[in-house]
């Protein structure tokens, strides 16, 4: 099968995962007993304020009607309004996905970048001091609670030995860059604004370890499981046999192929990534999607948990569409059995 | 091998971001206060806020025609100098004092008090019901405007004490769009006459708070109040140890306990008008017979939950309204732990072999250690009783459909009157989510809440709802349980600051001051 008619296949799915997650969703938050109106209105409001709010929310119409009209919206890409926040739903994502994303990818950057020389280090060294301390790391990586260990860390690095900081996304008095991805990272640098660039950087560091420290020992375990794998090869004794040093033949020949079957994972570490973001966020005081989320739960703000949900599985389907192309593009095999 | 070869240069570099960096924290500015919210407040718009985070904001942002003294519940003038009540108390005339200018420096005139009372009339979104029979607000001449009330209102003038009695310029009318009323842009902006102005808002991150050059009051002694947003209670209170905050709110009981051996920390403790109790559902079987709910009320270990759950920072009610606000009777009759006289009353009642459940939510953490506590009582006595953990928003909805047996509660006066307690909980055209949650109704109780809010004489109106806590302790349709102390903590250098009960998570930014 060729690479457009997978992609074309895989959209279409796409459009019904979507359909059937809002359909899920507006279900079960139709379900839960709760007057949104008193959300807005407040505990004390009068019958006829509630009467009118729930008038304004349209909730006074039969629920067909309002799915109806709820689909209509979300064809047209308006997600609803939050009654938390009382703004635009898409505006509040694009507006707290950013920070989430930045978090993600620099946990992932970083799991990688410790993790791969690990495992590729614990594989050759096989049974080694440097494997058994990277099967320590990644057990503990996997079995300690974020919460706790990213408190750990804030009583370490903040207050016991005061060299990082303990919360927020940029130093108090710096001011935030213009915002053009969201990404603190890259705006600042896009503005030539290096102090806010140093200092985004620098409120990075913690979250984004104790992220990544939770993913670190899956992608360790994986790289060496698969490096162990090819270092049995043919093709490796072979290169090592036409005089190839040690180190040129595992960072050129082996390292590559082991690579491949990470790919997958690292499709499925990244929505891990996002899933323990959340807590992360919480203890950082992080502003995205995570503590927006924990927010609309804990207050049934139901147009914004449905909001996400549907943002979250479609981002989901496309990173794991992603993977698969780019499998199919390092791999010619699954091209010609797909 | 190749990465690790670079490990010691990437080191040197993290070692001198950390260095450049970590330098003093801002906090620690003398002009410069920082406070801790655990929430990103919905909204600053008076017209629409309804909670204390948003209050908040709305208070140092906006100014009213009176306002609270100090640490007490009776108005003193702030934007009006003096006021007239007309004989039949249909209408009330206030007389702006000169000079209070908005932050963009026009004045606030009597036009800006009808915009403002008007917009919140239209908007209907919950503040609306603070004025429920202001029929029209007069421009009597630019200094001058008139109330006018569809019925006498006694406390009107507490009620103008509020958020929703904000005085906003109307120039934010520029900023509508779509026939909102510039909802959209009050949410997030401020124009008002109050000693600050918001300049920044970063959702769920920071809201910055500087001066309004054209305040009519003393300077204050801030150039910048920042509001950060730092959910987690841990972080919140590593942030003040640190001196990365000046204040933090909402803490818990035990963290505070633990705070108290913090250097440089201080507690601040105050009884407050929060009420715990519980509601018993007045109109379903066995509860709509007095002599249950008496029963529910003595199987309550009071004292108990005073020390235990909320290690002594709370008091056991007395009566429907709270110590601290008139009209609290300090000769009410309290209910006290008496298992004996509950398994009785049980007995008069005829009732045997009780089923009931408890509905709760975590939205206050003391309603599941109060239910448990309540459970193992009625267990004593033979009462079985089912937990029910639900969300908050699915409890309410339970309790204002009426399906339930016991359900938590917690509640706040918005203004300073009695009224806030006796004609909410008691009147039966509330009942359900407006408040008589009980579905409680007693003819002679009606009878004596209606004539107080008809009268103007204070000490009248006092006795009046007095007389109907008698009624209603013996009626027993709520268990009152406790009012509890509103507690944070903030740095010993941070000065000034006055508790007032009406104002919870309102602080006076404009008379505080750093001592470092």
């Amino acid at each position: 099968m060729s690479l457009i008619s997978t992609i074309l296949r895989r959209l279409v799915l796409l459009v019904f995962v979507v359909a059937g997650v809002a359909i899920i969703t507006f279900t079960i938050s139709h379900l839960i007993p709760g007057d949104p109106a008193q959300l807005i209105a407040g505990d004390k409001a009068s019958a006829q304020t509630l009467a009118h709010v729930r008038q304004e929310l349209g909730l006074d119409k039969p629920v067909t009607q309002q799915f109806v009209i709820y689909v209509k919206q979300l064809l047209s890409g308006d997600l609803g309004q939050s009654l938390r926040t009382r703004r635009p739903v898409a505006g509040d994502i694009a507006l707290f996905l950013p920070a989430t994303l930045e978090l993600g990818i620099a946990a992932l950057v970083m799991a990688i970048m410790i993790g791969v020389p690990l495992g590729v280090l614990s594989a050759i060294y096989k049974d080694g001091p440097v494997d058994q301390a990277a099967r320590v790391v990644s057990v503990a990586g996997i079995s300690m609670p974020v919460f706790w260990f990213g408190l750990a860390l804030i009583l370490l690095f903040y207050v016991k030995i005061p060299i990082l900081p303990g919360s927020g996304r940029i130093t108090l008095g710096i001011a935030a860059p213009p915002r053009i991805t969201g990404f603190f990272l890259v705006d600042s640098l896009v503005a030539g604004d290096l102090k806010a660039f140093w200092s985004s950087l620098y409120h990075l560091i913690l979250p984004a370890f104790v992220l990544a420290f939770a993913n670190l020992g899956i992608i360790t375990r994986q790289i060496r499981a698969s490096m162990l794998d090819v270092l049995q090869e043919d093709y490796v004794r072979t290169a090592r046999a036409n005089g190839l040093s040690r180190s040129a033949v595992i960072l050129r020949h082996a390292l590559p192929n082991a690579l491949i079957p990470s790919v997958t994972l690292l499709g499925l570490a990244f929505g891990d990534l996002l899933y323990g973001a959340v807590l992360t966020e919480t203890i950082f005081a992080w502003p995205g999607m995570g503590s927006y989320v924990v927010s609309s739960i804990q207050t049934l703000d139901f147009p914004a948990i449905m909001g996400f949900t549907i943002v979250a599985s479609l981002g989901y389907v496309l990173i794991n569409l992603a993977v698969d192309l780019t499998y199919m593009v390092l791999d010619p095999q699954i091209r010609e059995l797909g | 091998m190749m990465l690790l070869r670079r490990l010691p240069t990437f080191a040197a570099f993290a070692a001198l971001t950390a260095f450049t960096f970590a330098g003093p924290s801002w906090a620690t500015d003398k002009d410069v206060l920082v406070i801790d919210k655990a929430e990103d407040p919905p909204t600053a718009d008076p017209g629409v806020e309804v909670s204390n985070n948003g209050y908040t904001l709305i208070f140092p942002a906006y100014e009213r025609l009176v306002k609270y003294d100090g640490a007490k519940t009776e108005v003193i003038p702030e934007l009006a100098e003096s006021w007239t009540t007309a004989p039949d108390n249909l209408s009330w005339t206030f007389k702006l004092a000169s000079g209070h200018m908005f932050d963009d420096g026009s004045p606030v005139d009597a036009a800006a008090v009808k915009y403002s009372f008007d917009r919140v009339k239209k908007l209907a979104a919950g503040p609306g019901d603070m004025f429920p029979t202001v029929k029209d607000v007069v421009v009597v001449d630019p200094q001058t405007v008139k109330f006018e009330l569809s019925a006498p209102f006694a406390p009107f003038l507490s009620a103008l004490a509020t958020s929703a009695g904000s005085i906003i310029n109307p120039k934010a009318q520029e900023h509508a769009v779509n026939g909102d009323d510039a909802k959209a842009w009050l949410a997030e902006h401020s124009a008002g006459s109050g000693a600050f102005k918001i300049s920044a808002w970063e959702r769920n991150q920071q809201i910055t708070l500087d001066p309004n050059p054209h305040y009519a009051g003393k300077a204050p002694a801030f150039k910048q109040v920042i509001f950060k947003i730092v959910r987690e209670m841990s972080s919140r209170r590593l942030q003040l140890e640190n001196g990365d905050a000046d204040l933090i709110d909402q803490v818990p009981v035990d963290q505070a306990e633990a705070m108290k051996s913090s250097a440089g920390v201080v507690i601040e403790s105050n009884p407050s008008l929060y009420v715990v109790y519980l509601y018993l559902n007045n109109k379903k079987a066995p509860f709509d017979n007095p002599k249950v709910r008496q029963a529910i009320s003595y199987a309550a270990d009071y004292k108990g939950l005073v020390d235990g759950v909320m290690q002594g920072q709370a008091e056991q009610m007395r009566g429907a309204v709270p110590d601290g606000m008139w009209g609290h009777d300090p000769q009410g009759m309290q209910y006290s732990y008496d298992l004996e006289k509950a398994k009785q009353l049980l007995a008069d009642a005829g009732v045997s072999n009780l089923h009931i459940s408890f509905t709760y939510s975590q939205a206050d953490s003391a309603w599941e250690p109060v239910g448990l506590a309540l459970q193992a009582s009625l267990a004593e006595i033979g009462v079985t009783m089912d937990m029910k953990n639900v969300a908050d928003t699915t409890k309410r909805e339970l309790v204002a459909k009426g399906d339930y047996d016991i359900a938590t509660g917690a509640w706040t006066p918005d203004f300073a009157d009695p009224f806030m307690f006796m004609n909410i909980w008691f009147d039966p055209t509330k009942m359900g989510a407006p408040g008589n949650r009980a579905f409680y109704e007693n003819p002679k109780v009606t009878d004596l809440i209606t004539q107080a809010l008809a009268t103007v004489d204070q000490k009248k109106r006092e006795q009046l709802y007095i007389d109907a806590q008698k009624i209603t302790n013996e009626d027993a349709p709520y268990v009152l349980l406790f009012q509890k102390n509103d507690i944070f903590a903030m740095r010993s250098s941070v000065k000034g600051y006055v508790y007032n009960p009406m104002l919870i998570q309102v602080y006076n930014i404009a008379d505080m001051s750093k001592s470092e």
